[in-house]
């Protein structure tokens, strides 16, 4: 779906509910392991009202979110991400996501995932704006033309 | 010296060191750490599932591991310990800008280096005041760089109680 894409476009949205269990098998998967996102009596008595997500998957769920919209042959080139308020379990993190910009072949999305205390995440994501016509390379991952 | 001047020359000894250490990624990227990812994530894609790695993962790569720390050389533990003896006690992290030169694929072994970017401050923040300290990671297979990252953390004085 994105053979297309131009400034303006969005996104579809996506809510993703959060329980202990994103939180801290996200956290593992990442290989964080710092406590505050699998120990909820440390992060309580850190300050924090339960555990929360850690960054590394914020930034995974972004990918995640940008390809599940785009389709699984989405190259990305970058993901810059601000972070805010934080992602507990119970609350539930909703994506949202528009194209602002597509020059010399990298279309650039806008990202804001939020929670209900307010945006966890906002940043932008570089994609490969593919052309008309579609280059799959399956399982090679040479650079079309880096031999010409 | 200043508080804030002694900040700065550490900042600056630590900057002109450049990519002052080096960790090497403690297992090579690998199908069963890249599975438990994506169904962490609920996230599938053929492609990750025969080979490549998701591009977010760089960084899971060369995470130390539990009971691990990283090098003491490091240069953002090297400031952020600075910042913590002047009082600086409280880290959030704020600022993650990755950029990927292409994707990995199973059976590579990437190592990441490790520079201070820039030291920032001390600002007014809602937080209490602090310093932006600015790291900046580059991983690479062999002499290939195939990703980076700026990462920024605010170091703050946390407001006392309430």
């Amino acid at each position: 779906m994105n053979d297309r894409m131009k400034p303006g476009d969005t996104l579809p949205g996506w809510s993703l509910p959060l329980t202990p269990t994103t939180i801290v098998s996200t956290a593992i998967a990442t290989r964080d392991w710092q406590d505050v996102h699998h120990d909820r009596d440390v992060a309580q008595a850190a300050g924090s009202k339960d555990i929360f997500m850690n960054i590394l998957t914020s930034n995974g769920l972004v990918e995640r979110y940008v390809v599940d919209a785009l389709g699984p042959d989405t190259e990305l080139k970058g993901i810059a991400i601000r972070l805010g308020a934080p992602a507990y379990p119970y609350d539930t993190l909703t994506f949202r996501g528009e194209v602002t910009s597509v020059e010399d072949g990298i279309a650039t999305i806008s990202v804001v995932g939020s929670v209900s205390l307010g945006d966890h995440v906002t940043g932008t994501v570089r994609v490969v704006a593919l052309p008309a016509v579609e280059v799959r390379a399956p399982a090679s991952l040479e650079t079309p033309g880096a031999d010409a | 010296m200043t508080a804030h001047e002694r900040i700065v020359a550490e900042a600056e000894r630590i900057k002109a060191l450049g990519e002052a250490s080096e960790s090497v990624a403690p297992y090579p990227v690998n199908q069963p750490t890249i599975g438990a990812w994506l169904d962490a994530m609920g996230y599938d894609s053929e492609r990750f599932r025969h080979g490549e790695a998701p591009p977010s993962m760089a960084q899971v790569w060369t995470m130390p591991g539990l009971g691990r720390k990283r090098p003491p050389e490091d240069p953002l533990t090297r400031m952020t310990e600075f910042l913590t003896d002047a009082g600086y006690t409280a880290v959030l992290g704020t600022n993650c800008e990755q950029t990927y030169e292409r994707y990995l694929r199973v059976g590579e072994h990437p190592r990441v280096t490790s520079a201070l970017d820039s030291v920032v401050g001390p600002k007014q923040t809602a937080m209490g005041e602090g310093y932006f300290v600015t790291s900046r990671n580059t991983w690479y297979v062999g002499d290939e760089v195939v990703a980076t990252m700026l990462f920024r953390v605010l170091k703050f004085i946390p407001r006392a109680g309430g």
